[in-house]
């Protein structure tokens, strides 16, 4: 078909990948599938059946597509077609922040915007809510940072070990994190302050959740980033990518504190 | 190697391709399935309105035929077929990129639209499938026994698609130009689709938020949309529209670009006063695309003084949308005009949109509007402009990139056919649609009996619905008749002066040999 | 070129010029604007406008279209080189025109708005709770009535609304006006009925099912009638509760 590119071109292959089908699949019965099943036909079994095969097939895909990215950059080290050797998965990292950013300014404005519509506020059915608690939980998030920024450091200066280590320190904190809030979640439930309580039930428990997603998220791509690691295979404009999206998320709970809580 | 395994072969580098070409075309097939099944959803529509009372349907039904209708066409067959098919196929040829930068991530955008498909489809199959139109307002959406949960899923999956496809093309666009592919040089259609993806980016989001607290608020119990809760059922529509407006010029942007490359190279003719239409037309739409979405919503009873002050900047979009006219018709100023079939589309496209840009006008003042909102006026108005217009470029564009795709040229015959009678059926259809509207037939009506007499517009209507069904109808037969029986093209059947016709004739992996070098080039270079 | 753009320009304005002399909004009785009446007058002005613009932008692409036909295979197009003077030109007189019929349209658009949205001191006011898939009206002294506005012609009539439970849209074709009514939030919109007569109410925003079934009627009937009519219901709900 193409004899006068095969001569030249350095991979004259079509190029394939079966990852991105299967995770897409994944996601399918991960989330419309397994939702819907739950809440619409309350099927509970059913719904955590087609999570399981969700799981199973996210998590095989991606490990398959993280192996595959890995020796696509041993064999052939050069070639400028690969996004990830260029180096720009950082710049999409920031592009797609600004997507992820304008998530949460919607949930913002619906936040504000009921909030200043409610002849009261905090609206009746709201206990009151500790405030300890987040302050501890800024100090871990804005210290996890601080480590992963020296882990960067130490990548920068070729220390793989180091790096490791603050990763590691690093995932440690966002985990602790992750379990704090989740604590004070099961927490305000027990007192009776559910979804269903009032508009501030509803916005703290949506942005906190939403927030709190995205941290369980940036702890996912540590570990992708992790993993290659121990086997002496680290892509730095990942761990860049990574990091900024853990530095925003880390931005965004600023914003929820002071707004959620505080305000 | 023997028949089968190369079959395999063949069938694994298609399935499990990330090369954008590839990935473009498998955008294509989906997003032609869209179009076919919403479109014969459309006649089922038109049929069952075709007469006073019930035709062939119940109500329940005929909300589900018009959600799908509504739902597939938008997010199932334009965006994707836009954003997806011509983006993915023509950027990295017309910027002279071996691929997209992120191969990977591109073939994941692909699948997840294609999972998107497959959910709009199982509406058809589930019990109790959502019937909440694709503009989902709350309460209804919150109220409905239909299963809303998919409507959500389907809006989120697609979003998440064409975030990480607009990520993808964009870095593309900025860093993996050819040397010498400097910004002043870019195709048309490459400026068009980076300003729709920068929309995409920024207010896809929003939407996604909105469709998510639709279901938190169905299915988890909070009160986002419930007054009684302290919520407000107008934020709802705030979001969606703050979303949806931007998203009419994500369809108009690529579609535009990709009229104007048709018209360039049928012409071979420059572009007129290209900077003008890339800095003020294409850019001055984006950046009035954000501040205009109450104009749906004058008769939702939001404070009067936001009412006008949209009506204004609405008004003011004729400003950029006429720059980008004015450029189209002077390119064909002292041009060599052909007329093959994707220039008779072209054609078409340029009346088609003056008359659904211009009934966009009294949309836009709300003391108008406050007749026509919610009426089939509406629906003949962004049919013209997106579901004509919007199609006509797609089709013509099909035309144009055919050869180049498949390496055969499909009957000109045939295709003119199709266009002819595609045009005689979307003007019955549409214009028709106008005068029922104006006097006052609602929107997502199953029925009308308190006002029969519209009953023999709206016959009319059907059977201009069938015109165009045939058309659409013939065009696909000249395809597949292309793809079967075609005769093998040239590289550069049109004398295009664009990068994309430089390749070979279907492109190979990796395009080019080398990257061209595009120091002396310019895709318009015509005339000296 | 610019002949032609020239010839186009004071085209537009020729015809909007006009345009702009023919506002004069309806004056009916009691000094009332009637936002129907101005509604015909704005909608025949918009029409004249956009279509004067839609036959300008098809005659010259028709024009061009039939003139510059390619005549042999190899011809290629002579386009105009533009003068940075001109590049500007172009863009900044076709802004100019656009803008000002916009603002043209733009100005009389607020006026019949606020037409639109100033009630009148001398209405008559009745309040209106939507609900799946029915208009329940409630007039002074408590009288309620299902699917059927009636109404003092020669009035104009304020109706106040909210929704029971999903958004629906009160629709009256035959007055060119309509607003949501919608749960949590109050809406109003006011019409003129001058004569008796009666007129379909009918559902314009998405609720369901019954969507098109939302149906109902303004019956005007001459002031003293319906006095008499108010009069008896209350009566009669009186002797309902003794
Ligand atoms: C591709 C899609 C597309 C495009 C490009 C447009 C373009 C425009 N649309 Fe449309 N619109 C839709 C798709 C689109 N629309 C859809 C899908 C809906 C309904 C959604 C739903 O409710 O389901 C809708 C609904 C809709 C409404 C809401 C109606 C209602 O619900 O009550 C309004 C109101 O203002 C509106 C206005 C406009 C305007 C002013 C433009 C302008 O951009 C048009 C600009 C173009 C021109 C004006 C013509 C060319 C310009 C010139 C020739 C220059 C000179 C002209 C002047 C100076 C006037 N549209
Ligand atoms: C790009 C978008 C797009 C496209 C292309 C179309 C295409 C068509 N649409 Fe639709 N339409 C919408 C977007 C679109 N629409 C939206 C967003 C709504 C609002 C929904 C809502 O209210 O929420 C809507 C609503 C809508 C309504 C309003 C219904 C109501 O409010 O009650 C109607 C009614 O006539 C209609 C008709 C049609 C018709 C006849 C076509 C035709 O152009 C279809 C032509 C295509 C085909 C016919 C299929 C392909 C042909 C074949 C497979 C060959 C075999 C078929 C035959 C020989 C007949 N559409
Ligand atoms: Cu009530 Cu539609
Ligand atoms: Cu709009």
């Amino acid at each position: 078909m193409h004899e006068r590119l095969a001569e030249h071109d350095e991979h004259h292959e079509w190029e394939t990948s079966p990852w991105p089908l299967v995770l897409s699949v994944g996601v399918l019965f991960l989330g419309p599938f397994s939702f819907s099943l739950y809440f619409v036909y309350n099927k509970p079994m059913l719904a955590v059946l087609s999570l399981g095969i969700g799981v199973i097939l996210t998590v095989l895909s991606i490990a398959g597509w993280i192996r595959e990215t890995v020796k696509h950059r041993l064999e052939h080290p050069h070639v400028h077609l690969q996004g990830e050797t260029v180096g720009l998965g950082l710049d999409a990292m920031q592009l797609f922040i600004v997507a992820e950013a304008c998530l949460f300014i919607a949930f913002f404005v619906a936040y504000w915007v009921t909030r200043l519509l409610s002849p009261t506020w905090p609206p009746a059915g709201t206990p009151h809510i500790e405030m300890v608690t987040p302050i501890i939980m800024t100090v871990i998030l804005v210290s996890s940072s601080v480590t992963i920024h020296l882990g960067e450091e130490r990548l920068n200066h070729n220390d793989r070990s180091g790096f490791i280590l603050w990763l590691v320190l690093t995932m440690v904190l966002g985990a602790v994190f992750f379990g704090i809030s989740v604590n004070e979640w099961t927490h305000l439930m027990g007192e009776g302050f559910t979804f269903k309580t009032n508009i501030y039930s509803t916005a703290f428990f949506s942005i906190t959740g939403f927030h709190g997603s995205h941290v369980f998220v940036g702890l996912g791509m540590f570990l992708c980033a992790l993993i290659p690691a121990l086997f002496g295979r680290v892509n730095k404009t990942f761990v860049k990518s990574v990091s900024i999206y853990w530095h925003f998320v880390d931005i965004v709970w600023f914003f929820v504190v002071s707004q959620i809580y505080f305000w | 190697m023997n028949a089968s395994s190369g079959l395999a072969k063949t069938l694994k580098e298609w399935i499990f391709t990330i090369d954008h070409k590839r990935v473009g075309i498998l955008y294509l097939v989906g997003s032609l399935a869209a179009f076919a099944i919403a479109g014969l959803m459309a006649v089922l529509i038109r049929i069952e309105l075709s007469t006073v009372g019930p035709t062939i349907t119940n109500p329940g039904t005929y909300n589900v035929w018009l959600y799908f209708h509504g739902a597939a066409m938008i997010l199932g067959f334009q965006i994707p077929a836009l954003t997806g098919f011509f983006a993915n196929y023509l950027i990295p040829l017309q910027i002279g990129a071996k691929d997209v930068a992120f191969p990977r991530l591109n073939a994941l955008s692909l699948w997840l639209f294609w999972m998107g498909i497959i959910l709009a489809l199982l509406t058809f199959v589930i019990p109790n499938p959502p019937d909440i139109m694709w503009t989902g307002y709350p309460p209804y959406s919150i109220k409905s026994p239909g299963n809303t949960a998919f409507y959500t899923f389907t809006v989120l999956i697609m979003g998440f698609a064409s975030i990480a496809g607009g990520v993808n093309l964009i870095t593309t666009i900025v860093h993996m130009r050819a040397p010498g592919m400097t910004w002043g040089k870019l195709n048309m259609f490459v400026w068009a689709t980076m300003c729709a993806f920068i929309l995409q980016l920024i207010f896809v989001p929003i939407l996604g938020a909105a469709v998510t607290m639709v279901s938190l608020d169905k299915y988890l119990g909070t009160s986002f949309f419930s007054p009684a809760n302290g919520g407000d059922v107008l934020l709802y529509q705030n979001l969606f529209w703050f979303y949806s407006h931007p998203a009419v010029y994500v369809i108009l942007l690529p579609v535009m670009g990709i009229i104007f490359d048709i018209v360039a190279t049928f012409a071979r003719n420059r572009i007129f006063n290209y900077k003008i239409a890339v800095y003020g037309g294409l850019i001055g739409i984006v950046a009035i695309s954000g501040e205009v979405w109450i104009h749906h919503l004058y008769a939702s009873g939001m404070p009067d003084w936001i009412r006008i002050g949209m009506m204004i900047s609405t008004l003011l979009i004729s400003i950029p949308v006429g720059l980008l006219m004015i450029s189209l018709l002077m390119t064909l100023y002292k041009g060599a005009i052909e007329y093959k079939t994707p220039m008779l589309y072209a054609v078409g496209f340029i009346f088609l949109f003056l008359i659904g840009g211009l009934t966009g006008i009294p949309n836009a003042i709300p003391a108008l509007d406050l007749h026509i909102q919610d009426t089939h006026f509406v629906v003949a108005h962004f049919h013209y402009v997106m579901a004509v217009a919007g199609t006509f470029a797609i089709i013509g564009g099909i035309y144009y990139l055919f050869p180049k795709m498949f390496g055969k040229m499909y009957s000109e015959t045939l295709g003119k056919l199709g266009f002819i009678i595609t045009f005689i059926g979307v003007n019955i259809t549409f214009f028709t649609m106008f005068m029922v509207g104006l006097n006052g037939m609602p929107r997502r009506y199953f029925d009308y009996s308190h006002m029969p007499a519209l009953e023999h517009l709206h016959r009319i209507i059907t059977y201009g619905a069938f015109i165009l069904g045939l058309g659409v109808l013939i065009t696909f037969i000249s395809w597949i008749h292309g793809l079967i029986a075609g005769k093998k093209a040239p590289d550069n059947p049109w004398g295009s002066r664009s990068l994309e016709w430089t390749t070979s004739t279907p492109p190979g992996p990796g395009n080019w040999p080398e990257v061209p070098d595009c120091r002396e080039f310019d895709p318009y270079g015509y005339g000296g | 070129m610019m002949r032609r753009f020239y010839q186009l320009v004071v085209l537009l304005l020729l015809v909007l010029l006009p345009a702009a002399a023919l506002a004069s909004e309806g004056e009916g009785a009691y000094g009332v604007h009637d936002p129907a009446e101005g509604f015909k007058h704005l909608w025949r002005e918009v029409m004249i406008d956009i279509t004067v613009i839609g036959i300008i932008f098809a005659l010259i692409t028709v024009y061009m279209l039939f003139k510059y036909r390619r005549k042999h295979p190899d011809q290629e197009g002579k386009p105009p080189k533009l003068s940075p003077t001109s590049v500007l030109g172009w863009a900044l007189i076709p802004v100019f025109v656009f803008m000002a019929d916009d603002f043209f349209l733009a100005a009389k658009g607020w006026t019949l708005w606020n037409n639109y949205r100033t009630v009148p001191e001398n209405h008559y006011e009745v309040q209106l709770e939507s609900q799946m898939w029915m208009w329940n009206f409630k007039y002074p002294g408590g009288v309620q009535t299902v699917n059927e506005l009636r109404v003092p012609a020669g009035k104009p009539i304020l109706v106040r609304m909210t929704s029971r439970d999903v958004i629906h849209s009160m629709y009256l074709p035959d007055f060119k006006v309509k607003e949501d009514s919608m749960p949590g939030r109050i809406t109003y919109l006011w019409f003129y009925p001058k004569e008796p007569g009666e007129h379909t109410i009918t559902c314009a925003e998405y609720c369901g099912i019954l969507h098109s079934g939302m149906a109902g009627k303004v019956i005007a009937m001459p002031e003293a009638e319906f006095d008499a009519w108010l009069g008896g219901e209350i009566a009669k709900k009186g002797g309902a509760q003794s």
